[in-house]
């Protein structure tokens, strides 16, 4: 076990990526558990498990095109192929070794911190200038930008909470994901509040994006790659996350895993990484270190205007919201689109919003910024206890999985809670079920595709459905199940309905709203249904639920 | 010494389970509020009130006092009506550590919030690793020593393992599931069905119409049960049809009693006096009714039986109403 001391009170700031003991301890306890399982009766052989590495692997670069990494791969695996067949059982256990090491080093990415320190200067002024709409080349000559960007990203919620967290253990920042606009903004987060820098796993697909890419790589980024299926790299990847706490390392994931297609809260989280909050947390305490308390900081990051939306929703009707590995490209790796969209929030002067939540603990409890946790009557208990069993910590994977389930299930009911209802979400609701109801399709598909430019509805109808909808979110937002933003708390149709429909229209080519005199249209269905989504969940009585409820609600 | 078994509620089920608990060598500790009541199991080993002619296991620990039955206990097992569950949940929740092991054995639904009882529990203690007992368990069977077997349903193998190295024995067979909402569903709705079968019986329906009704009455209840997130599978289980079965059948079922003495023409207040016990179905009934209304579920005979209990319809015109409905497919696909 790691009796490595945390660096969570030591005030240092070096990434994760750049400490050497982190890649031998993850090889070493990846290949234990393999051995374990192989000395099992009928357990599986090492060179069985080697073999499937090699299958999945080829498989893999067969269908992905060939670059100067997956060249790299092809050349390593090659030679284990060649080996495997005529090597000693010792000599499997070095194969095996060396594949996880093999694995260990992409995730570990290339970390430099003289890079680092330059990139963590130049993010602020990158960002303040992406959202002012500078050419990038250009942004670093433009240090005073940096100033700016308060103006449009709201750090809001429990903030001072996390910072204080950070002192007293590891925080896991788990925020919603709209678009890949989030790990650069929260980066920012991070780097605003004066916390030291978080371990974020990026997938692939988004180091390799010429815009946010550029802002990542060297922000104590680790790669994930989602196309490899092999279940050695993904134990790999577990087991990477978890030695990262347990060394005193914060880290930035999102629980949901890919940006959400449908525009809505997620309700189905991944819990495999997040399982490593309370695998770091046990050992931790097995380990008796002097901080061994692992936080989860539930966040929710709300656009008034999604960068992706359009492909998003597209891609969610087209797959009815199964997940896409291989990204198509979308807006998000054009320039041009960032800068219409970066132009169109702050034309209007438009806010971004992150807000965190109340702090978790490995099992779902809320947490004080002194590091308490709460029972749900707020009284006040140990949770190493949790892990007792006939007074010893104990290691039990079924009950441990359900301890991370019910972290789950309250991450996404913080989601809800935390989740800032904007004008054009309340707009495109009222009005999308006002249509729905018209139509009297139940199909949801079929509904979508008969929304054209001819649908079109009243603006004294609009406002008497957007009024209605106001109500029932004061009532919910009263007993702090939603946030009410700016232009939606204490408001009425006839304000909100023309700031809705000035921020909707500034940034997609064809709106999902449109105004004709007297009437609104229907402009883009799909991004009408994308917008009205992230109400979507709450089940109010004037919005019945069209999406499948998550597994995780 | 510490308990390894401590049961909340001295009713006829809780001083059954303890009982036959501690004739299996457990050590386990009774609580009740009830000042007399513990004084009569602690040195008569006897509780008339709940379970008549039933000697108690002189090892059989009682005590009124929450925190020190509960303290150190492995397992907590709460034998609590619906109605007064979250009460003592609350107060268990002040002494509760988050490694011990909680089950319940009600059989209901609150009627002002519409929670489980494993609900309450998350809402008022730190409990995480709980479960529910529940099946065809007529009380009094089991207190004459009689065979029985039950369910325990929890997402924790160590609770499900706890269960049935407290309960089970040559006279009771626990089973095991993960469908904790549908366990605690079935256990709670098919008291509501009970009550119609009882009216049944004492309108000498026949059994083509009882049987009628509880099958009917079934599907009404997992249909209610699968919207609220149940697996539809538990329903043919102990804690489903076999929880169902006995219920309707037997005289000896609170609920069917209900139902039988509002048939004679008494009022619900009366019928529910005449027991001297709590019947769940009453209380549920209304639940359900709510229940039906936010799931928007069809369900006929449920809502017969609510306006029979709260809207003065009679059993007879309640029953008169059924029969005249349409008939649609048998067996619906959930």
């Amino acid at each position: 076990m790691l009796g490595f001391p945390s660096r969570a009170t030591s005030g240092t700031t070096l990434p994760i990526g750049g400490d050497p003991r982190l890649a031998e301890e993850v090889t070493e306890r990846v290949a234990a558990r393999v051995l374990a399982r192989a000395a099992r009766p009928r357990g599986r052989p090492v060179e069985e498990v080697v073999n499937e590495t090699l299958y999945d692997e080829r498989l893999r670069l067969s269908r992905v095109p060939e670059t100067d990494r997956t060249r790299a791969d092809a050349a390593f695996y090659a030679e284990i192929r060649r080996e495997l067949p005529h090597a000693s059982e010792a000599r499997h256990r070095t194969l095996l070794r060396a594949v996880i090491r093999h694995y260990i080093d992409e995730i570990a990415g290339h970390f430099d911190q003289r890079v680092y320190e330059v990139a963590t200067r130049a993010l602020p002024v990158g960002l303040a200038g992406l959202l002012h709409g500078l050419d990038p080349v250009r942004i670093l000559e433009a240090p005073r930008e940096a100033l700016r960007l308060d103006e449009h990203v709201v750090l809001e919620g429990d903030v001072d909470a996390m910072c204080a967290l950070t002192r007293r253990g590891v925080v896991l920042l788990a925020p919603t994901h709209s678009s890949n606009l989030d790990s650069p903004i929260l980066g920012w987060a991070i780097h605003r509040l004066g916390l030291p820098p978080f371990a974020y796993g990026a997938g692939l697909n988004l180091l390799a994006n010429p815009v946010v890419g550029l802002f990542l790589l060297y922000l104590g980024a680790y790669t994930i790659d989602r196309q490899k299926t092999d279940p050695l790299y993904r134990d790999a990847l577990k087991e990477y996350a978890t030695v990262a706490i347990e060394l005193g390392q914060h880290e930035l994931f999102f629980p949901g895993g890919t940006r959400s297609h449908s525009g809505a809260i997620e309700t189905h989280l991944k819990k495999g990484l997040l399982g490593c909050a309370l695998e770091a947390f046990r050992s931790n305490l097995l380990a008796k270190k002097a901080a061994p308390r692992v936080f989860i900081v539930p966040c929710t990051l709300t656009y008034p205007l999604v960068l992706e939306a359009s492909s998003l929703a597209h891609g969610y009707l087209e797959s009815e919201g199964r997940e896409r590995y291989i990204q198509p490209p979308d807006e998000s790796d054009r320039i041009r689109r960032w800068l219409d969209f970066l132009r169109g929030i702050t034309a209007l002067d438009l806010r971004i919003h992150v807000r965190f939540g109340q702090a978790l603990d490995p099992m779902g409890n809320r947490v004080t910024p002194d590091g308490t946790s709460l029972d749900p009557r707020g009284r006040p208990l140990d949770p190493g206890r949790y892990l007792l069993s006939d007074g010893v910590v104990t290691d039990d994977p079924a009950r441990d999985a359900e301890y991370t389930r019910t972290l789950a299930r309250r991450l996404v009911a913080s989601y809800l809670a935390e989740n800032v209802a904007l004008p054009g979400h309340v707009l495109a609701a009222a009005f999308f079920e006002l249509l729905r109801k018209r139509a009297a399709q139940p199909d949801l598909y079929r509904l979508l595709r008969s929304l054209d430019s001819d649908t079109c509805a009243t603006l004294a109808e609009v406002e008497a459905a957007v009024d209605t909808l106001l109500g029932e979110l004061s009532a919910i937002a009263a007993e702090g199940r939603i946030q009410l933003g700016p232009g939606v708390h204490d408001t009425t149709a006839r304000a909100l309905v023309p700031a809705a429909l000035r921020a909707l229209s500034a940034y997609h080519p064809t709106p999902p709203i449109v105004q004709r005199g007297l009437r609104l249209a229907v402009g883009d269905a799909n991004l009408l249904f994308f917008y009205r989504n992230r109400l979507e969940g709450y089940d109010l009585p004037s919005m019945p639920r069209l999406l499948p409820r998550g597994a995780t609600e | 010494m510490t308990a390894e078994l401590c049961v909340l509620g001295a009713g006829n089920w809780g001083t059954t389970l303890a009982a036959l608990a501690a004739q299996a060598g457990r050590r386990v500790t009774l609580w009740t509020r009830d000042e007399g009541q513990c004084a009569e199991i602690r040195e008569q080993h006897t509780n008339a009130r709940a379970v008549p002619g039933l000697a108690l296991p002189p090892s059989l620990h009682a005590t009124s006092d929450l925190t020190e039955a509960a303290t150190g206990a492995e397992v907590i097992l709460i034998v609590i009506p619906a109605q007064s569950f979250r009460e003592v949940a609350r107060t268990l929740g002040e002494v509760l550590a988050p490694e011990q092991l909680v089950l319940h054995a009600a059989k209901g639904i609150e009627t002002t919030s519409l929670r489980r009882m494993t609900e309450i529990l998350a809402e008022e203690t730190c409990a995480l690793q709980i479960g529910v007992v529940s099946g065809p368990n007529i009380a009094g069977e089991i207190a004459e020593g009689k065979p029985a077997g039950t369910v325990v349903a929890s997402h924790f193998p160590r609770v499900v393992d706890a269960a049935r190295r407290m309960l089970g024995g040559p006279r009771m067979m626990v089973f095991h599931g993960d469908d904790v909402i549908g366990v605690e569903l079935a256990g709670a709705l098919k008291n509501i069905v009970a009550i119609a079968a009882g009216m049944a019986t004492e309108m000498s329906v026949g059994e083509n119409a009882k049987a009628l009704l509880i099958t009917r009455g079934l599907a009404e209840i997992q249909r209610l049960a699968v919207a609220m997130g149940a697996q539809s599978a538990t329903f043919a289980g102990l804690a489903g049809i076999g929880d169902l079965m006995v219920t309707c059948q037997s005289p000896r079922s609170r609920n069917h009693r209900v139902g039988v003495a509002l048939a004679r023409g008494m009022t619900l207040d009366a019928a529910v006096a005449s027991l001297g016990m709590v019947a769940e179905g009453v209380p549920t009934s209304h639940a359900a009714h709510e229940l039906l209304r936010r799931y928007r579920i069809d369900a006929p005979l449920l809502e017969r039986v609510h306006r029979v209990l709260y809207d003065g319809l009679s059993p007879h015109d309640g029953l008169g109403q059924l029969m005249r409905l349409p008939a649609g497919p048998d067996v619906s696909r959930l």
